[in-house]
């Protein structure tokens, strides 16, 4: 996120397989489950919100998510199946094409998303337009989230934010 | 809207003898009830909020709100004082803004025919007022004192602002009443403001399900299994659940829990009693204000909610759009002097509210099934609230519906819905 972040495109096919791979296994926890798989594409420490693009514009972080470790983001996936009351959905999110630079300390990976939402009816909706913009770092061999930040468009949410983004 | 319906004896009494113990179901999707409520509520004698004045701080500052359908204009004025206008030309009705947010300068101009007006409403000018060439434009007695924008009446209280389109409605103070002001001020108490950020939501069920639902202090204890969890709400907590002598404000406390004793939930059902939270921060409170109280919830009429869970402190602003279906706007603030520390909290703890929250994800679930269930109903069905009897009182418990049951006795007095005295 940060603008003076000196970085250089990616052009290794290797490397933007690798990320886009991440990003489909990523959207795919959530999709298609199990949720508990979800936190797993995160480093212990780590950054995941999700902010509206009109906070984000006027400098605000506040997130209808905002977890900082592994171990808040597993409080969520259990709590989503455990402690809260909602009617079942199916979610589905559609990625754009990534757009990788390297940083030095990871790759900045953007892309646009669109996330639909299913209902028990057989309803589909467009629940949100966002843009993911992650720093990803390779941990043992694995790639994995530093941070993720969901900046989504429809900041008049058409529904509750059930499943993670 | 889906699950509507319409009626013209809009004067018949629909309430039964049961008074506000039985809430008719045409009220959730009578469009004609509808449009009363519109006229009689919002654009009655009603304060309605429309922002905090830290949203507003330079001459020219404005902000985009809604009071009942009708779009407002919250304006930071030269003079440093607010003001509030309807946000539609008073030529031909357009919408003057369209951002949430901006300044507008010295004043405001329509972007369709730039009729201009002061801050305050006032029309001052547009082009070719007097044609091209004495041809054209306007007569030179059109009164342009006549045709400013809609001024509504503004007050605000430590940094809140509420606005009336009727300019005989009672002083803010003497509308909240003195018990009301008490715990408003417990919040508001004067320290700067500053906003942490916004939420909004739509949410397909009518606008009173969502209000009843802050006067509701027996779902708070099922319902949120998040919170019954972890002992943030309990409905054996100390607790005080207080309705104003109007009975349409309400209040509703409760001291701090504790994680102890989590198994006896009185009955409710737990799915994951092993559940244990990494991120204690959510559960553990700063105490800001001087007493033990660790969840505030106010509820002013028609459309207001005051929140304080924990640290997470934010009002909550109903708006309906037509009748099975009304936006959250949720803004969530803190004081200009937080330290770094309760700046975290605050953003952390947002995490049990809003469009994703922990919490009140459940109520707008919640709130769609009523809607939805409620939309098959007859004529004559009604909901049943006797859960603390059948009065409209303040208790010293939680296991109580008596605050909805206060809505409904204002409500039905301003709504001349027969005689409110149940």
């Amino acid at each position: 996120m940060d603008q003076s972040e000196i970085s250089q495109p990616v052009t290794d096919d290797v490397v933007l397989r690798r990320i886009e791979r991440l990003q489909l296994n990523y959207i795919s926890s959530i999709d298609e489950g199990p949720l508990d798989n979800w936190p797993h594409f995160f480093t212990d420490k780590c950054l995941y919100t999700v902010v509206s693009r009109d906070n984000f514009d006027r400098g605000m972080e506040l997130g209808v998510m905002r977890f900082e470790s592994v171990g808040m983001l597993i409080d969520r996936a259990t709590a989503t199946q455990h402690a809260a009351v909602f009617a079942p959905r199916i979610i589905r999110h559609l990625l754009g094409p990534t757009l990788v630079d390297d940083t030095g300390e990871g790759y900045r990976s953007r892309c646009n998303v669109a996330i639909y939402q299913t209902s028990p009816d057989g309803d589909t909706m467009l629940l949100m337009t966002a843009i993911y913009n992650d720093l990803i770092v390779e941990q043992d061999g694995v790639l994995k989230f530093k941070e993720k930040r969901v900046i989504y468009d429809t900041h008049r949410i058409p529904d509750s934010i059930v499943y993670p983004l | 809207m889906d699950g509507t319906q319409s009626s013209n004896n809009s004067e018949t009494d629909i309430w039964s003898e049961a008074g506000t113990t039985r809430v008719p179901f045409q009220v959730y999707q009578d469009v004609e009830i509808y449009a009363q409520e519109l006229e009689k509520i919002f654009y009655g004698p009603s304060w309605n909020y429309v922002g905090l004045e830290c949203e507003v701080p330079n001459s020219g500052d404005f902000r985009r709100n809604f009071i009942g359908e009708r779009e407002v204009l919250m304006i930071r004025k030269d003079d440093g004082a607010l003001s509030v206008v309807e946000n539609r030309c008073a030529h031909r009705g357009a919408q003057l803004c369209q951002t949430l947010s901006g300044n507008a300068g010295s004043a405001i101009m329509c972007p369709y025919h730039q009729w201009t007006y002061t801050l305050d409403g006032e029309l001052t000018g547009m082009p070719f007022k007097r044609g091209i060439n004495g041809k054209g434009g306007l007569n030179p007695d059109f009164d342009m004192k006549a045709h400013g924008l809609v001024a509504l009446r503004v007050e605000s209280l430590n940094g809140v602002v509420f606005a009336s389109f009727d300019h005989d409605v009672p002083t803010l103070k003497e509308y909240l009443g003195p018990d009301m002001v008490k715990y408003f001020t417990r919040i508001f108490n004067g320290r700067g403001l500053r906003v942490v950020g916004y939420e909004r939501q739509v949410i397909d069920c009518n606008w009173k399900l969502q209000m009843e639902n802050l006067k509701d202090p027996y779902h708070a204890g099922i319902l949120h299994l998040f919170l019954i969890s972890f002992g943030l709400f309990r409905l054996d907590q100390e607790s005080k659940c207080l309705v104003d002598d109007s009975k349409g404000h309400s209040v509703l406390m409760t001291n701090k829990g504790t994680e102890e004793g989590k198994e006896d939930t009185g009955g409710v059902k737990i799915a994951a009693p092993d559940f244990a939270l990494t991120d204690h921060d959510l559960i553990q409170p700063r105490l800001e204000f001087g007493d033990n109280t660790t969840l505030s919830i106010q509820t002013l009429f028609p459309s207001i909610i005051i929140q304080a869970q924990c640290n997470t402190l934010a009002t909550r602003q109903v708006i309906p759009k037509g009748p099975g279906s009304h936006e959250l706007v949720w803004t969530f603030f803190g004081f200009k002097d937080d330290d770094d520390e309760m700046k975290n909290l605050r953003l952390r703890q947002a995490n049990l509210m809003g469009s994703a929250g922990y919490v009140t994800l459940d109520d707008a679930e919640a709130l769609e099934f009523s809607q939805v269930g409620l939309s098959g109903s007859s004529a004559g069905d009604a909901a049943v609230l006797e859960i603390g009897g059948t009065d409209c009182e303040s208790n010293d418990h939680l296991v109580t519906e008596s605050l909805i049951r206060g809505f409904y006795m204002k409500y039905r007095d301003i709504m001349g819905h027969g005689k409110a005295g149940a």
